[in-house]
Order: C-alpha cells, then sequence, then structure tokens
C-alpha cells in the first residue's frame, strides 16, 4: 500500500471514529434519508389519492410514455410523481455532505487539532481527500440506499408496474451519476464556508448556496419548464462535476498548510 | 559541526507587520535551546518557519540538513512538535488519538510506540477514556507523547508547561531533561525564567529580531556589566570600617547599613582581597555572599534595553 493510501486511509478512518462515536451524527446519518424518502412516497399517496387527475397530465404521460399509454389518470399522475425523486434525492447527499464537512473541519478548528496534524508527513490533498472521502461515502451510499428504499416502498404499496418505466436513463443518471457530484460539491463548499466561519452553523449558512441550483433543477423538472432527457440530465450532471472540480481548486487554495495556520480563525 | 538546526536571517512579515527579523542562530544535536521572549515577540512563528509550517518571507532553516520551506514533508518525519493548544479529538479515546497522528508516519510500530509512549508518560491505564475528560496536565502530556510517536531527532516545544499546576510542570521538566539526555535536540518556548535557566544549555532573547544568545550563565554575566555586587556581614557595625573599605580602590560604591553593607566592585577580579582588607581595617566579616543576576534580570535588562533602543 503506497504511503498516500494509507495516510488518506488513516484520515477516512478516523472521520468515521468520530462520526460513529457520535450519536448525533449517526441518528441524522440514518433520519435524514429515511424522512427525505418517506416524505416523498407520502406526497406520491396523499396526491394521488386525494387531488383528482387532471387529463392534461394523463395526456401529456401517455404522449412521452409508451408503456404508460394505457395507464389511467391517476397511474399517470403517480408516475410523473415517481419521476421527481430522482432530483429531490439529491437533497440527501448535498446535505449529509455538507454537514459532515463542515462538522468536520470547524471541529478541527475549534479543537486546534489543525496545527499538530499539519505537523506530521501527511500531505494536503492526502487531507483533504480524506476527509471529502468520509463526507461523500455515506453521501452518496444513503443517497443510493433511499432510491433503493424508495423503489421498494413503490411495490410494498402495490405500484411496482411504475418501476421500469419510472427508472429510465434520466432517473438512473441523476442517481448514479449526478448525486455524487452534488456530494463532492457539497463537500468542498463547506470546505470553503469552513475556511472562514468560526462555528458549524457559521460555515453551512456560507456553503448552503448549493441548494440554490439543486433548487433550480427541482423547479424546472416539476414544472415542466424542461423535460430532461439523458442527454440533458448527463449534462447537468457534467456540469456539477466540472463546477465541483473549479471548487476544489479553490478549497485546496483555502487548505494549504500557510493558509490554515496564519488565516484561519 | 553538525547542527540539528541552523536558521540565517530568517524573516518572516505579514503585511506590513515584521514578526521575525533577520534571525540567525544554531543548535547542536542534544542541546537544548530556550527561546525567551514577550508576547508577539515571534517565538511561534520561528516555530512554524522551522517546523515548515509557513514559509520565511527572507532567508533561510535548515532542520537535520532538510530545508523545511521546500521540503515540508520531510522536515515532519524527523520532528515532534508540542503546540501551545494541545489539540485532540475529545470524542475519541487517547489511545485512538495517538493511533491517528502515529498512522501518518511511514516506517513506525505504532501500536507499540503508542503503548510505550503512554506507559512512559503515565496514561497507560488511562488509554481507553475519551480525552475530552482530561485535565489539561494529562492533554500536554499526551501532546508531548503524540510528539514523540516516531522518535524524533529534533523537539519544538511551544510553552510546554504554560497553565499547569507546579507538580505537573515540574514532572515534565523532568522528561524534557532526559529526552536532552538521550540526543535530542529540543527547540523550547517559554516565558518561564526559571525552566529556561533549569533545563536550557543556551538561551536565546528574541523581540522580533535576536536580542542576545548564550548560556544562561554567560547571560548573567553580561548582566552585572563586568561589575560584581557582595554582601558583608559584619560582626559589628563600624564607621572606621566603612570609610576604609569605601576607600578601597577596587571598590565602585557601598550601600547597606550597619552590620551590612552592600559592596560594588569596580574590579570584580578584586573580589577574593575584599575579607583580607576588611579584617586589616578592624572588622570581623561574619559572612560574604555573592549576588548573582537571575536569567530574569538578564531578561528585564536586555528587553527593556531593546525597548529603549
Amino acid at each position: 500500500m503506497s504511503g498516500s493510501v494509507r495516510r488518506i486511509r488513516n484520515v477516512l478512518s478516523k472521520e468515521w471514529s468520530v462520526m460513529s462515536s457520535s450519536f448525533g451524527s449517526l441518528l441524522y446519518l440514518v433520519l435524514f434519508p429515511l424522512l427525505i424518502t418517506g416524505q416523498a412516497v407520502l406526497i406520491i399517496w396523499l396526491v394521488a389519492r386525494f387531488v383528482p387527475a387532471g387529463d392534461a397530465i394523463a395526456t401529456l404521460v401517455h404522449s412521452e410514455e409508451a408503456a404508460a399509454a394505457s395507464w389511467s389518470a391517476v397511474d399517470a399522475l403517480r408516475l410523473l410523481l415517481v419521476r421527481q425523486f430522482n432530483v429531490f434525492v439529491l437533497i440527501v447527499p448535498a446535505m449529509i455532505a455538507n454537514v459532515f464537512s463542515t462538522q468536520s473541519i470547524v471541529e478541527e478548528k475549534i479543537t486546534q487539532t489543525l496545527e499538530p496534524l499539519l505537523a506530521t508527513p501527511v500531505r494536503t490533498w492526502e487531507l483533504v481527500t480524506g476527509k471529502a472521502l468520509s463526507g461523500a461515502v455515506p453521501a452518496v451510499a444513503s443517497t443510493w440506499l433511499c432510491a433503493g428504499a424508495f423503489i421498494g416502498a413503490l411495490y410494498g404499496l402495490g405500484w411496482g408496474f411504475l418501476v421500469p418505466v419510472a427508472l429510465n436513463a434520466t432517473w438512473l443518471i441523476s442517481v448514479i451519476a449526478l448525486a455524487p457530484a452534488v456530494a463532492v460539491l457539497s463537500f468542498v463548499l463547506g470546505v470553503i464556508g469552513s475556511s472562514r466561519a468560526a462555528d458549524t452553523k457559521g460555515a453551512q449558512n456560507i456553503s448552503v448556496v448549493l441548494f440554490l441550483p439543486l433548487i433550480v433543477l427541482m423547479v424546472l423538472q416539476v414544472t415542466g419548464l424542461v423535460w430532461f432527457t439523458p442527454a440533458t440530465m448527463g449534462a447537468v450532471a457534467a456540469g456539477f462535476f466540472l463546477l465541483a472540480a473549479g471548487m476544489v481548486c479553490v478549497a485546496v487554495r483555502l487548505f494549504a498548510r500557510e493558509s490554515i495556520i496564519v488565516r484561519w480563525r | 559541526m553538525h547542527h540539528a538546526i541552523q536558521a540565517s536571517h530568517l524573516t518572516r512579515r505579514f503585511g506590513e507587520r515584521i514578526a521575525v527579523n533577520d534571525l540567525s542562530f544554531t543548535a547542536s544535536a542534544g542541546e537544548i535551546l530556550g527561546f525567551l521572549g514577550p508576547n508577539g515577540a515571534g517565538k511561534t512563528t520561528t516555530i512554524r518557519m522551522l517546523s515548515g509550517m509557513i514559509a520565511p518571507t527572507s532567508g533561510s532553516a535548515k532542520v537535520v540538513e532538510i530545508d523545511p520551506a521546500s521540503q515540508p514533508a520531510n522536515v515532519h518525519a524527523v520532528i515532534g512538535l508540542l503546540p501551545e493548544s494541545p489539540g485532540f479529538y475529545g470524542q475519541l479515546s487517547a489511545e485512538r488519538n495517538l493511533r491517528y497522528f502515529a498512522g501518518f508516519y511511514p516506517g513506525i510500530d505504532g501500536k507499540r510506540q503508542v503503548e510505550m509512549y503512554l506507559d512512559r508518560l503515565g496514561l497507560l491505564e488511562r488509554k481507553n477514556e475519551r480525552v475530552a475528560g482530561f485535565s489539561k496536565g494529562m492533554k500536554q502530556r499526551l501532546s508531548l507523547a503524540r510528539a514523540l510517536l516516531h522518535e524524533p531527532a529534533v523537539l519544538f516545544l511551544d510553552e510546554p508547561t504554560s497553565g499547569l499546576d507546579p507538580e505537573v510542570a515540574h514532572e515534565l521538566r523532568i522528561l524534557i531533561g532526559e529526552l536532552r539526555d538521550v540526543g535530542r535536540t529540543i527547540f523550547l518556548s517559554t516565558h518561564n525564567l526559571n525552566e529556561a535557566e533549569g533545563l536550557c544549555d543556551r538561551v536565546a532573547v528574541i523581540r522580533t529580531s535576536l536580542v542576545a544568545l548564550d548560556t544562561p550563565s554567560a547571560l548573567r554575566s553580561q548582566a552585572t556589566r563586568g561589575g560584581a555586587t557582595v554582601t558583608v556581614q559584619l560582626e559589628t557595625a563600624d564607621s572606621d570600617v566603612r570609610e576604609a573599605i569605601s576607600a578601597l580602590p577596587y571598590v565602585a560604591s557601598i550601600g547597606g547599613s550597619g552590620e551590612q553593607l552592600t559592596v560594588v566592585f569596580s574590579d570584580p577580579s578584586a573580589r577574593p582581597r575584599l575579607a583580607a582588607d576588611i579584617l586589616a581595617a578592624g572588622g570581623n566579616v561574619l559572612e560574604m555572599l555573592e549576588q548573582r543576576a537571575s536569567l530574569e534580570d538578564v531578561y528585564l535588562n536586555l528587553v527593556q534595553d531593546e525597548e529603549r533602543s
């Protein structure tokens, strides 16, 4: 095992030790994704149960999905709602990565562990990578578990017939590719926020800016202003990755030893 | 000669402010070099430059022949740092904290080193306890254990006994002395002048730039500025004897009253003659005591001189 991999694993292992030692963090990691998934299922059930499905929605779904051409207006509405989940669930990687990155770095500032840490042979990029993985891995894993739980709930509610139609390439690209990009971007914004904030809340307030593009994405999809195809969703994912890469450069500069020692307060 | 630390015209600016100015000194292997100076004098900045945490604005340094500015990771492998604030993950145990830091050093048996230093610093029995519950003294001992895990050749100790109770501070000083005895070079930044006097082979006084650097005894000699003062306890007060002493050619002035006199020498080499001359003048000497400048006097003189200049 190379030195860098060993040091990254060391950072990762410590971060998870800290995470697992905090009941609040574990609770958040479990409850928040469940809440998001449960909320999505509840909304679909409530809307399909109490809101009369209009012909316009049925016509739209029937025209866009050949497989749903013979479905009732209610089922067409359900399909439309299930399709929103791929963007709705992006709140999970955004929130989890952000919370863990800001907690991780601000805690280091508060407990003044950065100076002895930076006096070891660990390199800045190894430290940032270890911390990024420690936040991004549970964030992405939670997102995928949410997606799995959501699909399981659809089957459980007897709506299994929606799954093969709802889980199209666009849906899968957003969950498989866009979610990790959002997690990385969220983590990096957390680092940037943490470098300027004195506490976790302050850092989260700064990095919450990430939710603006996510909200725009949701609005575009829910209102139907943009009908996301696999190509457009792939382009959105690529855009998020590019944005994340740019922000990583900013974060690495902010996370340089000298910056931390001299400028971070 | 092999120097463990070499600083050459080391300067660091933060914007317009000069934190460290043109600092040059060396420390030999196995030496404890004390670094004294008021708050904001540049002690911590110097440690950070020498330990590769920040780069100098100008000048250069070598620690165990490695340039900390260009090869910080290599320097980090051979130095141990005890920062002013211990800095531990409070929710993790003492052992887990040390295992984490040990995990960054190549080629060491982390588990063995952690156990050994926890034992040596008297923390082995509490290794599974969360650091958040530790006293400041325990955290400081743990911090020293962390600095030693990879057996560094050079140790940078930034105010190691600051805020500790006298007993713990004493224990820590004994440990620091033992570390010097096994050949480690120790760079000790401190406010505690007794500590510096008791532990350090040489002491540097810094106030942005280097004010003085010498052994504690040489610095004390400098403080007397070539003169010497002796307190004399006579058997009886005698004005004739007093007059005879003040007339001696090597005496600059005489103070005190009654049986106790304070004699200030213009020629310190004549000190051994004083007792015989008092006897010749008819006085009987019960006790003679040379007054020595403490490191505190030296430090205050140097810093005040620097302020005036």
